[in-house]
């Protein structure tokens, strides 16, 4: 392991304070099962970073909680919390569904859904579920606070746009309504300790029988994860069949292929997105 | 690179110690406290053959900083007998054939105490949930989730709070 | 005591974590070892500069090909392979030179300030590229390994007499052992010279040979000891061949103990590999199903050396046609060297790959006959005195058919095969089963000498030391073992200790492989417990009033056979044999059955005994997906007689889930010779939630050569699964798929991703 000077602040003001100072030489590590893999692979000789700042322990970024319509997550919360929180299985099954499937249990008793959000990879199996919530992340920094939409914080595949200084403390999103469906499928090349290969994050509203509200939300197939409209649109309007659900598949295997472009995987990936997503939307229907 | 300084337990002990700041969990077991039935397979938190149990919950000790433990307590294979006593997994362990050439055998017993420790009566799925982040290449885990099954049912004493 | 199951021997000190395995070694002084990789998959050595290197502060040594006192290659079969590479490198896990320095960090950091300028040599990865004219040559006098036959009535005869004619071809990749534990030595130097290589060794008498001609040391000046093994399944032989010469020069060189151990990326870029077969078959047959001819080529990958290619390619030359009656055979089987990684012994040793062709063959022809495929098998398969494809009459029981019976009825084969396809027409996820058998040689074969000895040894308080040259790499021999010279002294398992293998404890009794422990070693502990118990009763007898041969052993006692009350104790007779004088020491050695094998003609009784198995696989496919779920499997097999049910169902449950990931998931990934999977993120096996649940099935045939008939369980078990999945795939989905793995992308496609590559670097 390469060397590196390690700080463990108490408060997340002294994080903060010591970001503001230290931030461009510094790697934060929260539950480290991404960083930790990372710095190993570095070569003896070759330059890490200066610090790591330990953020795991800080009390502001634990809890999961309701304010009003909205649930916070604190970015400190692990997997275990996220998917054994009864707040996040009644108002965002799909979340709690998707940080059950990240690694092994050793992964999710530590591993932190602020860390799977700042790892920024294409393949998270948190972020497309967050942003078929239409969740915010909360950045904070010594001078103080933002609150952007989480789609839009991934600048490229592992990397996002907060700054050396800033830290992200909690997502939030408005609760589901009970009466909404939604879903997370995920597929991987082994049932457990699984890097997704493709999954797709769903939420449907329906009034009178018919979808008035659909968000789509696929993983590991754009660069970013990143909803997808055109695929939303033919939904909306619509009554739910088996036909209707299929086209959106279809709709978002169309729309990855002009995003992502014609790569070495797509002959396998796009028919999958397509079989995924209509998955998807059975199962959230189905409920 | 300035040395930290830890105050840990583990396996109910307390230890203060001065610690490079790159140093893994893994490596303070094994190297710092001579404990070296936590194993180290892959480096990467992909087989499990490190685990540990930290607060309660069975981790990756290749996946964590020493630091990251202090003032946290421990349990590691090492600490799961009580002297020449087996822990009701270990012994389940033994009679159900569930050792081979036992590496990932620390690893796996942990993995399931800290089920039992949260589950006293699981199901075969959950057993198989909760061991699969520990990878084992001579068992087929068929006789490791028939040791963990009859380990579960054995008396509901508090061998499990042991943890 | 046979057929029971104690607990192993050794589980107390693997469940406590107090075995110690290579990686817990610690020697006061000791140094860290690193080596220092190739950069090209095919290249010439112009100048290794390690001054800078040698310079940095905590090196101890910085060694070269140039440093080596002895042979600079080694090799069981083709002298071929060099721990450091003297001229010329030939795959990327090649070693051009090996640093010691006091820390694993500091060895590191000197590795990498070695510089080394190479002149890049055109490389080959395809095997069936390598073996054409105007290949570029790997090594002197060309690519070609080997070439193995069968011969047998005439081919094309029997094509005349069949009424169709089926070829096919299929593919199989290269694995990786995934033993959890990866490579570790420690080599350190005794007060009289004699190097010790303590370390996670499976086959310490041919790791001793390579050390010994490396250095230029005498064997006897070379002790190998094994460490507790976390795992090996044929896989930490050549590759601690490598690791035992680089540190044993180190150590040499240094004076101090030195540890040298693989990281994951090192054990997957550097240690040998299940080899990738390329399998054409030809096949007559009649509208009625009976065989009567197979054409067969295959061509082998066998990496940058030979290593144990010539055996591997042999027993898959041998057994090529499956447990089937075919009156006319010609095969034909080529190992090539290629710029990739080496490939060698693995847990089925050239099996698996033939059994994923041949068995998803026979369901293929089946298939174009319109018939099922047991039914089918059953009217093919060798019974009890016929004649294999290298010409050999059998003649013990042949029970292929008992076990495909015995799997099929136990998974309720018919009505599922039935109802599967009843219910996938409407189910989005398809159900299927599928089987597959086989028949294996037992031991060597005509590889080599096959023979093995032990020692008994009881102690003047009656406990008895056990010595064998075989190793305990998790598969349970140390329990079996003891077992054996237990039940042959009339003691509990507990009062014998199986000691660490060592080399300077035992001849040379051969390699643990080729699931011959129980059937060789297993015999050769019986002989040598056997005799320890004829001295006890030698001594008893005078005291019992009783002839020797009246006596036996049962119970701690040494009694009267028909009398039991007229006995004395086992301490009682053992110092009754004291007191006399007499050696309680005894030394049995074993050889097999005699056996032949004439490679001209491609015929011989390859093997002194077979054993037999089938195994069905029940699994649900996702077509859409391509995913596989194994949800069951039964597998029935063969072993002679159990000498330990539980550890052989340990055994029959790990080789499935090893031919589950074999079958569905695993593939080293080599792109130009560079390793693309290189630690257990990439490199995937099954987890516990991969694999369904086992079945074991202990078919008990005793057979005249095995230690109270036991024959052998290790390897078969892991032969089977792969194509017993294929078919189980054809039957829910109907796709064929004729390349493992079975992967997400197979399923979906028919064909492997490929991604474009830049030339690798």
């Amino acid at each position: 392991m390469i060397p590196f000077n390690f700080i463990r602040p108490a408060s997340l003001a002294e994080a903060l304070d010591f970001l503001a100072e230290n931030g461009e030489r510094t790697e934060i590590i929260a539950g480290g099962t991404d960083l930790l893999v990372e710095l190993r692979g570095i070569p003896a000789g070759k330059k890490g970073p200066k610090w790591v700042v330990d953020i795991s322990g800080l009390p502001e970024l634990k809890g999961i909680r309701e304010e009003g319509e909205e649930i916070i997550v604190g970015s400190g919360s692990t997997h275990w919390e996220v998917h054994t929180s009864e707040l996040i299985r009644e108002t965002a099954p799909l979340l709690a569904a998707a940080s059950a499937t990240v690694g092994a249990a050793q992964h999710r008793n530590i591993a932190t859904i602020g860390g799977n959000i700042m790892n920024a990879s294409p393949a998270a199996d948190t972020v497309p579920a967050l942003i078929a919530l239409e969740a915010s992340a909360v950045l904070r920094s010594r001078e103080g606070e933002r609150v952007r939409p989480l789609s839009g914080i991934f600048v490229k595949p592992y990397q996002t746009d907060a700054a050396p200084g800033e830290i992200l403390t909690a997502v939030r999103f408005r609760r589901l309504p009970a009466e909404a469906k939604s879903a997370f499928v995920k597929l991987g090349r082994r049932n457990a300790l699984a890097i997704s290969r493709m999954n797709a994050a769903v939420v449907l509203f329906l009034r009178d029988g018919v979808i008035s509200e659909a968000r789509i939300a696929p993983g590991s197939a754009t660069p970013m994860p990143e909803r997808f409209a055109a695929a939303e649109k033919i939904l909306i309007g619509q009554k739910p069949s088996e036909e209707l659900f299929r086209a959106a598949g279809a709709a978002v295997a169309a729309e990855m292929v002009d995003r992502s472009g014609r790569r070495w995987s797509t002959p396998y990936k796009e028919p999958v997105i397509a079989a995924l997503t209509a998955r998807a939307l059975r199962e959230a229907l189905a409920g | 690179m300035k040395k930290i300084k830890l105050d840990i337990t583990v396996n109910g002990v307390k230890h203060s110690l001065k610690v490079d700041p790159n140093l893994r969990l893994l490596d303070l077991l094994r190297e710092e406290l001579d404990l070296t039935g936590t194993k180290e397979g892959c480096g990467i938190g992909e087989c499990g053959a490190c685990t540990v149990i930290l607060d309660g919950k069975a981790v990756n000790s290749c996946l964590i900083l020493a630091g990251q433990c202090a003032g946290r307590e421990i349990v590691t294979i090492e600490g799961l007998s009580d002297g020449e006593k087996l822990h009701p997994l270990q012994q389940a362990f033994l009679d159900h054939g569930a050792v081979q050439c036992g590496f990932c055998t620390p690893g796996m017993i942990l993995s399931a105490a800290a089920l039992l420790h949260a589950n006293p009566a699981p199901t075969e799925d959950e057993i198989r949930v909760a061991i699969s982040g520990n990878l084992c290449r001579c068992t087929g885990y068929t006789q490791i989730v028939e040791a963990v099954q009859a380990a579960a049912g054995k008396d509901k004493g508090d061998w499990w709070l042991q943890i | 005591m046979i057929g029971l199951s104690p607990l192993r021997v050794d589980g107390r000190e693997k469940v406590t974590g107090a075995a110690r395995y290579g990686q817990d070694l610690k020697l006061a002084g000791m140094l860290y070892a690193k080596v220092k990789h190739a950069e090209y998959p095919h290249a010439e050595i112009l100048k290794i500069d390690t001054a800078r290197a040698k310079k940095i502060k905590g090196v101890a040594a910085v060694l070269t090909a140039a440093d080596v006192p002895g042979n600079t290659a080694f090799g069981a079969v083709i002298v071929d392979n060099q721990p450091l590479a003297e001229d010329r490198v030939r795959y990327l896990g090649d070693a051009v030179a090996v640093v010691a320095a006091e820390t694993a960090e500091i060895a590191e950091k000197a590795a990498a300030a070695i510089k080394v300028k190479y002149r890049e040599l055109p490389a080959v990865f395809d095997p069936r590229e390598a073996l054409e004219p105007g290949a570029p040559e790997i090594h002197e006098g060309g690519n070609q390994i080997n070439h193995h036959k069968t011969r047998k009535g005439d081919v094309a005869e029997g094509f005349r007499q069949a009424d169709l004619v089926i070829e096919r071809s299929y593919s199989t990749q290269r694995v990786d052992h995934t033993y959890i534990e990866t490579e570790v030595v420690v080599a350190s130097l005794d007060h009289d010279g004699t190097l010790t290589v303590e370390g996670s060794h499976q086959n310490i008498f041919s790791i001793r040979a390579a050390v010994a001609s490396f250095l230029g040391l005498p064997l006897s000046r070379v002790r190998i000891v094994q460490a507790a093994l976390g795992g090996s399944f044929g896989g930490k032989d050549d590759c601690m061949s490598v690791l035992s010469c680089r540190a044993g020069l180190l150590a040499l060189k240094t004076g101090r103990p030195v540890m040298l151990s693989n990281s994951r990326e090192s054990s997957l870029i550097e240690s040998y590999k299940r080899h990738p077969y390329f399998l054409d078959y030809k096949v007559g047959v009649k509208r009625d199903g009976t065989l009567t001819a197979m054409e067969i080529k295959v061509v082998a990958d066998g990496g940058a050396y030979a290593s144990m290619t010539p055996f591997v390619t042999w027993r898959s030359v041998v057994h090529a046609t499956g447990p089937y009656r075919v009156p006319n055979v010609k095969t034909d089987i080529y190992g090539a060297y290629t710029n990739n990684t080496y490939t060698g012994a693995f847990r089925g040793f050239g099996s698996p790959q033939i059994t994923f062709a041949y068995e998803s063959l026979m369901d293929e022809i089946a298939g174009e006959l319109k018939l099922e495929p047991l039914e089918f098998r059953m009217n093919n398969i060798l019974r009890d005195g016929e004649i294999t494809a290298t010409g050999q009459k059998l003649d013990h029981t042949v029970s292929v058919g008992q076990a495909l019976q015995a799997a099929t009825s136990a998974a309720g084969w018919e009505e599922k095969r039935r109802r599967f396809s009843e219910e996938n027409r409407t189910r989005l996820l398809k159900r299927g089963i599928g089987l597959a058998c086989s028949y294996r040689g037992v031991a060597l074969g005509a590889e080599g000498v096959d023979a093995t000895g032990a020692i008994v040894r009881i102690q003047s308080d009656g406990s008895i030391d056990l010595t064998t040259g075989l190793v305990e790499m998790g598969q349970g021999l140390k329990t079996v073992f003891s077992q054996i010279a237990a039940h042959e002294l009339g003691v509990p398992v507990e009062r014998v200790q199986y000691r660490r293998t060592d080399t300077s404890t035992i001849v040379d009794g051969g390699p643990t492989v080729a699931s011959r422990s129980t059937i060789m070693g297993g015999a050769a502990v019986r002989k040598a417990a056997i005799a320890a118990r004829e001295k006890l009763c030698a001594a008893a007898a005078g005291e019992l009033g009783a002839d020797p041969a009246e006596l036996t052993a049962v119970g701690e006692k040494i009694m009267v056979a028909s009398d039991p009350d007229r006995a004395i104790d086992f301490t009682g007779a053992v110092a009754l044999a004291l007191a006399a004088g007499m050696n309680l020491s005894s030394f049995a050695w074993h050889v097999s059955p005699p056996i032949w094998w004439d490679e001209e003609a491609g015929k011989g009784n390859a093997y002194f005994t077979y054993v037999y198995a089938c195994q069905v696989a029940e699994i649900e496919v996702d077509p859409e997906t391509g995913k596989i779920n194994v949800l069951e499997v039964w597998a029935a097999h063969d072993v002679g007689k159990a000498i330990n049910p539980e550890a052989v169902r340990g055994q029959i449950c790990g080789g499935v889930a090893t031919a589950i990931g074999y079958g569905t998931l695993e593939e080293v990934e080599l792109v130009e010779g560079v390793t693309k999977t290189v630690n257990l993120d990439e490199y995937l096996i099954p987890t516990a939630m991969d694999v369904g649940k086992i079945h074991s099935i202990i078919l008990e045939n005793p057979d005249k050569y095995g230690p109270y008939g036991a024959k052998c369980i290790a390897e078969p078990t892991a032969e089977l699964c792969a194509p017993a999945i294929a078919n189980a795939v054809a039957h829910a989905a109907g796709k064929r798929i004729r390349d493992l793995p079975l992967n997400l992308e197979r399923i979906v496609l028919g064909h492997k991703l490929v991604k474009k590559q830049r030339r690798a670097r």
